[in-house]
């Protein structure tokens, strides 16, 4: 189980904050975690499978991705903020997050 | 990487840019005029078009004449710009404006096609409904799975890329499938808005009366190569393009392979040529060394940036 600290915080809403204004060809001013994902941002699932590959590589997770289809059933994210936390749920549990 | 470029075409709209008006009116285009042609074609009434009004949104063909006749003009407007890409490739029902910009057909004649072909298949529709579905997140193996150990009577159709596929097959069954997916931990899935299982088997029994319309349509060779989402070949003559029409409808296609095919070709720059982002949102995933783009990107460059072949 990984240690969250403020700096993996920072960290991931860093990397969620560029890959959403670089696929919607935004300013990076122009996204706060108060973001809506789909009507703000125009999100789809693909994107969001895209972000968990980055994380996989970046903190070498064990994750399935089917786990994550598990889990965001039971707690969809509507907005960056909450899927910043969900990312580092994901960091911090792994395939565990089930077990939550 | 030699640097050639290919038009994709796409077969729906899921949702406008809302940039598509702007940008024909812009080049000098009247999209009023391209559904007056198609409706004097086939005798059939186009209303107006506006991104509000549901007039295309939940008419199966409608919506894919609407989709045909964004993707011509867009054509239209490259080609006036002097901007000929090497390779064409419809997705799906984006085999018809795949032909008219291999100039294999007239505008008229893929609205007729678009016509004819879904009148054919609606038949099937009269004795039970059938439906579409994406599944998104979960490994074709898992999809596989559902679908022989439940029995249910549907199949993948096309692998969209590492983790899109389309299945098809009695609706009941689709949506039980989907349901399924999402239980297994599909990341999402979604019934697609058709009663037709395009690109299945439930179409074969057609055959013979497509064969026999589409032989008595003018259908010239291609100016451009068109690449088969069926079986990944490339296709010129006449003949290649009749059979194509066929295995479009009736088999199983795989867009995956389709990109692979074209970046082997020397294919770096992929632009979709049509309304909408769907092409450039399934691109995701789809290994290789590429850039996709919208087609308003290569037709607002200037013009010494353009090419041809």
């Amino acid at each position: 189980m990984a240690q969250i600290t403020d700096k993996t915080r920072d960290e991931v809403k860093e990397v969620v904050l560029d890959f959403f204004a670089e696929e919607c060809e935004m300013e990076l001013d122009e996204i706060s975690e108060d973001s809506n994902i789909i009507s703000d941002l125009d999100g789809d699932s693909l994107m969001f499978l895209e972000l968990i590959e980055i994380f996989k590589k970046k903190f070498n997770l064990n994750i399935e991705l089917k786990t994550i289809g598990k889990y965001s059933i039971k707690n969809p994210v509507q907005t960056i903020g909450e899927l910043i936390d969900m990312q580092l749920l994901i960091i911090e549990h792994e395939n565990n997050i089930l077990d939550m | 990487m030699s640097n050639k470029t290919a038009f994709v075409f796409p077969a729906f709209i899921t949702e406008f840019t809302e940039k598509e008006l702007d940008f024909l009116s812009e080049n000098s285009i009247d999209f009023t005029n391209y559904l007056q042609r198609a409706s004097s074609a086939i005798n059939l009434d186009l209303p107006e078009f506006s991104y509000s009004s549901n007039n295309y949104r939940n008419n199966e063909l409608k919506s894919q004449l609407l989709a045909y006749l964004f993707s011509c003009a867009f054509f239209d407007i490259a080609e006036k710009k002097g901007v000929v890409p090497h390779f064409v490739v419809g997705y799906s029902m984006g085999i018809y404006a795949s032909l008219y910009a291999a100039k294999s057909i007239s505008l008229e004649e893929g609205v007729k096609l678009i016509h004819k072909a879904y009148t054919i298949v609606h038949e099937l529709t009269k004795t039970e409904i059938y439906g579409m579905g994406a599944i998104i997140g979960l490994p074709i193996k898992d999809i596989e799975y559902i679908i022989t150990e439940s029995k249910l009577d549907a199949d993948i159709i096309n692998i969209n890329n590492e983790h899109s596929f389309v299945i098809a097959g009695k609706k009941k069954e689709v949506n039980l499938v989907l349901e399924k997916a999402k239980e297994e931990g599909a990341m999402s899935t979604v019934e697609l808005t058709v009663n037709t299982p395009y690109h299945s088997k439930y179409l074969s029994k057609f055959t013979d009366s497509l064969k026999q319309y589409i032989d008595t349509i003018p259908i010239s060779n291609a100016e451009i190569p068109i690449i088969s989402t069926y079986d990944q070949r490339e296709i010129v003559k006449v003949s290649e393009i009749k059979s194509e029409l066929i295995f479009n409808l009736t088999c199983k296609i795989n867009w995956y392979k389709t990109v692979q095919k074209l970046l082997k070709k020397g294919v770096s720059d992929i632009y979709e040529c049509g309304a909408g982002k769907d092409l450039k949102k399934i691109s995701r995933f789809i290994k290789g060394d590429y850039r996709m783009n919208l087609i308003y990107k290569i037709l607002k460059e200037p013009k010494k940036d353009s090419f041809s072949i």
